[in-house]
């Protein structure tokens, strides 16, 4: 493809019609005793009437999600429901890529003509995991329970390795150095504490308080609790569960839910509360690396893409991604020849938290505010997934004057 | 000749004025007299013949005129399709509550059920002579308007009026009486007859409550709830927030939940007669009333509003103070214009359009007393807002100049009337619940009595809109949870118009007619000098229960009224809580009970100087002496709740009858005031509905 080009010529994302909740460390809020399902229709409804978003404006809703929630089967029309708006969609999940695929799905939907305006809406809520129970024949169990977060986590069936194995893995293969690693958590943090600090997350998050079954308050999800500032001590001080990876290196589980919307342009112009804000899809590509070597993956991608496009990492005035581990960010700028102080500048999944599903939403929404902030241009979001994935896509922030 | 401040609501039923009634000492018609002329003289006698009296509205009405048609032999006949679902023996669960076994079997067995095919009537039909058809059949204008004529056919006379809600007699061909919801017991009626007819006299004679209304699309109660739901729905269509919410922030501003209402009503059917409303008052009056898509989905589909519940709603939603402004906005604004234009129309009495939306919609006050609180100015700019959010609005049904003159009787005098005959006056109260409209309302009244020079008066209910006095309206009390000051303000306010009645006139006479007198009413009318009432009446101060502590000098006054023996009775009634009967009351709490016509006459008797021989209870102005230490001998423990209630009630007593009569005013609304912030106080029935209603 030519540089500039879009995958989507005619599907926008309207600055300003996104929120995201904030992501509450797992068990840590009301969210651990909900059905996530519900909570995240109803949640999108709020955030779309505190944006003046009729939701009615709404014609198909893309979910996604990665634990089975209650009442999964009826995926997106009974979320839809509890949004209070009739609308057909469908669900779709690809593990930690959820958010940037169920995104790139809607905007694919608007750029065949079907739809002028495609919810996303992506969540999960990692708390109290849901078990399931398979019948496994060749197992001498005969069945088999599996707890879906820790159990999958713990577990890739294609490799027989755990996740954090990968991590491991990767770290010694690129022979990251744990002290580059600390040092670029406790950068992480700061970066974080700055934007909470500066309320940029004020434009990107939305506090929603949860009722009980008797319809009073029974709690506030008002903060990305479990998130505390920390210090390059503590952080050198800390274990090592494997290469490079310790309980300050790795992410934490969360539970949460963003959405945003995508259009065509002249719906974008109709419903943004900036309408001159252009926002445009220009690219996406996945690669799957060797067995187990996960956090490589990213990093192929971006150059995968860059390659498709023509663009470089100058030309980006964004560049955010899902980093479970800290060594994905070390291991990316290695492979990139890029400043990892230079990327993730309001924030990231390190620090805030992974509720999988909606955990690239958000990165998508904050990388577009930041975007704004910055006059506009190139936005990189990327990613790893389960199973050695990694998944990266170019957006474009133009400002008509 | 009777002066009156403004019409009295009876005159708009034909039956005169209240002054009238006691002048002459009997109600203005008889209701066996009303029984023979609209049913025919015992012996000879006609039947009520009640379609689609399987529905909600048909069994409900079969229940209630069964039960008060019943002691005039009056069979009831229910007509239905065969095999549509038994919906009068539904009812029979309810008549057993209320009238015991045995009196539920005596108004069933006057209930005939017939089924017809909705072309032929049933050939034995004719042996019950049908002389009143009351049709709630579907809301299908070529169907009831055939329904009619077979009915003509068969029984030429008889006398027919259609349930409607929506349709114009005019366009039916035959008068309205539209019931309100909950059909069995709600007692309220939209008539719609060019004269006052023989039929509703009777409704009025077996204790029902018709409120005259113009023919026109939709009469007030569903422009008020209809409109209402619409503005919610059109709230909703607009800003997203669920349905449950948005009730819950209309039951903040004006008290009614439209959307649980129509599913408590059943949404398959109520849904479609809100949409069949508004779809024709679009027809006629424009955008205003062009439901919205989710109401069209929801007519369609006869979905509830409110989630199963397996999925009650979980994320919570408030507003701030600027989305709160838009959401009154949304909502009154299109209701002042929808009150525009029904008061451009002159569908109603104005005290009569103001209380169906009390008496049948929950609204907390009248639409336009809300208006009249709002101003006029203040009306038309909420309107002239909502017009922007809602442009399509504006070109039809908006008629402003309604609101430019608020300083009429009419509009000021929605609750309280006044009448006078030159030497006796008569203040009607036509609430069942004090509020501050009442008491701003009570003042007007009797500044206006004493300007034309009367000092003899008569303070009663206004035989047509009160059927009992309730007490204070606890919602009134709201501020006071939080504000010792507003609750001062409003007990000592209340309570110095309570005293104006001892004060200021030479004779007052209370009239209690109805079936109970309860708390702040009963305060009110024992200021006056005499206290008259109907034998059946019961009286009591409820407070104790709330808890809240009697404010309008309930603690201190009645004790100034009557001698140290009876002082216990007092302590027993304010202490527990609980009623007495009327003659048990006699000497110490009243002055008189008896039957209707007897104390219409004593009540007129006493006012007008005539010999009533009723000895005048003198008020005790100084500090009383020896009252009770303790409430122990006379009044059993209950749980510690009450006990603390009652602890702050008797020392009201202490306190207010200690101090001379002066200062006692002062003393027992702080002691009343204090309590509003007493954490029992709060978690009683009133702060729950304070924190139910308001802090959301």
């Amino acid at each position: 493809m030519s540089k500039g080009d879009s995958m989507f010529p005619n599907a926008r994302i309207p600055y300003g019609t996104w929120g995201s909740s904030y992501f509450p460390a797992w068990q840590m809020s009301p969210l651990a005793e909900v059905n996530i399902g519900q909570f995240a229709g109803e949640a999108m409804n709020k955030i779309l009437g505190k944006r003046k978003i009729p939701k009615n404006l709404l014609e198909y809703l893309v979910i996604g999600s990665t634990i089975p929630w209650h009442w999964k089967f009826w995926t997106a029309p009974v979320v839809a429901s509890c949004m209070g708006q009739r609308l057909p969609g469908y669900h779709i999940e690809q593990a930690c890529a959820t958010g940037l695929q169920a995104t790139l799905l809607a905007a694919g939907e608007v750029q065949n003509g079907a739809y002028d305006v495609v919810g996303t809406l992506t969540f999960d809520r990692t708390s109290d995991s849901p078990v399931g129970v398979f019948p496994e024949r060749r197992a001498h169990e005969r069945t088999h329970a599996i707890s879906d977060v820790w159990d999958n986590f713990g577990f890739d069936p294609a490799t027989g390795e755990a996740m954090i194995a990968t991590a491991g893995y990767a770290a010694r293969k690129n022979k990251v150095d744990r002290r580059e690693v600390d040092e670029c958590t406790f950068f992480r943090y700061g970066q974080y504490f700055d934007a909470l600090e500066s309320g940029f997350l004020d434009r990107v998050l939305v506090p929603l308080e949860i009722l009980n079954l008797q319809g009073r308050v029974m709690g506030k999800v008002d903060s990305d609790a479990g998130i505390r500032k920390i210090t390059m001590d503590a952080l050198r001080g800390m274990n090592e569960l494997d290469t490079c990876i310790t309980g300050g290196t790795q992410t934490h589980a969360s539970d949460g839910m963003a959405t945003l919307l995508v259009t065509t342009a002249e719906k974008a112009r109709e419903i943004s509360s900036r309408p001159e804000i252009d926002i445009r899809f220009i690219a996406k590509t996945e690669v799957r690396t060797l067995p187990s070597l996960m956090p490589e993956a990213p990093g192929l991608a971006v150059q995968k893409l860059l390659d498709r496009t023509g663009l470089t990492m100058d030309d980006m005035v964004v560049v955010k991604n899902h980093n479970p581990f800290a060594v994905n960010d070390i291991i990316f700028a290695k492979t990139l020849n890029y400043d990892w102080r230079k990327m993730n500048k309001t924030g990231c999944s390190l620090v805030w938290g992974h509720p999988q599903g909606p955990t690239l939403t958000r990165i998508i929404i904050e990388s577009l505010e930041e975007a704004v902030d910055l006059g506009g241009g190139y936005v990189m979001v990327f990613g790893c997934a389960a199973g050695d994935v990694g998944i990266a896509a170019i957006l474009q922030v133009t400002e008509r004057r | 000749m009777t002066n009156s401040m403004r019409q009295p609501t009876l005159q708009t039923m034909g039956l005169g004025t209240v002054l009238d009634i006691f002048q002459k000492g009997q109600l203005p018609v008889n209701t066996a007299e009303l029984v023979d002329r609209v049913f025919g003289k015992a012996g000879n006698r006609g039947s009520l013949v009640i379609s689609g009296a399987n529905g909600i509205v048909g069994a409900g009405k079969a229940m209630q005129l069964g039960s008060r048609l019943q002691p005039f032999d009056i069979p009831i006949i229910a007509l239905d399709f065969p095999g549509v679902a038994d919906g009068i023996g539904k009812q029979y669960a309810g008549l057993e509550r209320a009238f015991g076994r045995q009196g539920a079997s005596e108004i069933m067995e006057n209930v005939i059920r017939f089924h017809y095919d909705g072309k032929k009537l049933p050939a034995q039909l004719k042996d019950f002579q049908p002389r009143f058809l009351l049709e709630a059949i579907p809301e299908i204008l070529e169907i009831k308007k055939a329904h009619y004529e077979v009915f003509r056919a068969a029984f030429p006379g008889i006398e027919i009026r259609s349930v409607t809600s929506g349709f114009p007699g005019s366009q039916l061909g035959v008068g309205i009486a539209h019931p309100a919801f909950p059909h069995e017991i709600n007692k309220t009626w939209e008539i719609v007859e060019n004269e006052p007819s023989a039929i509703t006299q009777l409704l009025w004679a077996l204790g029902m409550i018709p409120l005259t209304v113009s023919d026109n699309w939709s009469f007030v109660l569903d422009v008020l709830f209809c409109g209402l739901t619409l503005t919610g729905s059109r709230y909703h269509q607009n800003r997203n927030m669920p349905f449950w919410k948005i009730d819950k922030y209309i039951r903040k501003i004006l008290g009614p939940n439209p959307f649980r209402a129509h599913d408590a009503i059943g949404a398959k059917g109520a849904n479609f007669l809100t949409w069949s409303c508004l779809h024709h008052l679009t027809r006629h009056y424009g955008d205003l009333f062009k439901p919205t898509p989710n109401l069209e989905e929801h007519k369609d589909s006869g979905q509830n509003w409110y989630p199963l519940n397996h999925f009650r709603p979980l994320v919570n939603w408030s507003l701030d103070a600027e989305e709160e402004e838009d959401f009154r906005t949304w909502i009154l604004g299109p209701l002042c214009q929808m009150t525009s234009l029904m008061l451009h129309e002159k569908r109603a009495h104005l005290s009569l359009m103001n209380s169906v939306g009390e008496l049948c919609a929950q609204f907390r006050r009248g639409i336009l007393s809300v208006i009249r609180d709002m101003g006029g100015a203040a009306a038309v700019e909420t309107v002239t807002a909502y017009h922007k959010l809602h442009p399509e609005a504006a070109g039809d049904s908006w008629h402003p100049e309604v609101f430019e003159n608020m300083d009429g009787a009419d509009w000021q005098q929605l609750y309280v009337n006044a009448e006078h005959d030159g030497t006796v006056g008569a203040i009607t109260l036509g609430r069942e619940s004090y509020n501050s409209d009442v008491d701003a309302e009570l003042n007007r009244a009797i500044d206006w009595l004493k300007n034309a020079g009367i000092e003899r008066v008569i303070l009663s209910g206004d035989f047509h809109l009160t059927t009992q006095l309730v007490g204070a309206d606890t919602s009134d009390f709201y501020p006071a949870l939080e504000d010792a000051q507003a609750g001062v303000e409003i007990a000592g306010g209340w309570s110095k118009t309570a005293r104006r009645l001892y004060k200021e006139f030479k004779v007052s006479v209370g009239f209690i007619n109805g079936k109970r007198c309860l708390g702040g009413m009963l305060e009110l009318m024992m200021h006056c000098h005499y206290l008259i009432t109907v034998e059946d009446a019961a009286l009591g101060m409820p407070e104790v229960t709330l808890p809240v502590v009697p404010g309008m000098e309930g603690c201190h006054w009645p004790f100034r009224k009557t001698g140290a023996k009876n002082w216990p009775k007092l302590m027993q009634m304010l202490l527990t809580g609980k009623a007495v009967k009327s003659p048990e009351a006699v000497g110490w709490l009243i002055d008189y009970a008896g039957p209707l016509e007897e104390a219409l006459k004593k009540a007129y008797l006493a006012a007008s100087g005539g010999d009533h021989g009723l000895p005048l209870r003198k008020v005790e102005e100084g500090a009383l002496k020896g009252l009770p230490k303790e409430t122990g001998s006379i009044v059993p423990p209950g749980d510690a709740k009450l006990e603390a209630a009652r602890l702050a009630i008797f020392k009201n007593i202490q306190a207010s009858c200690a101090a001379p009569l002066t200062e006692a005013i002062t003393i027992q609304a702080k002691h009343s005031a204090d309590f509003m912030l007493n954490p029992l106080c709060q978690k009683g029935s009133i702060g729950a509905e304070f924190y139910k209603t308001m802090k959301i």
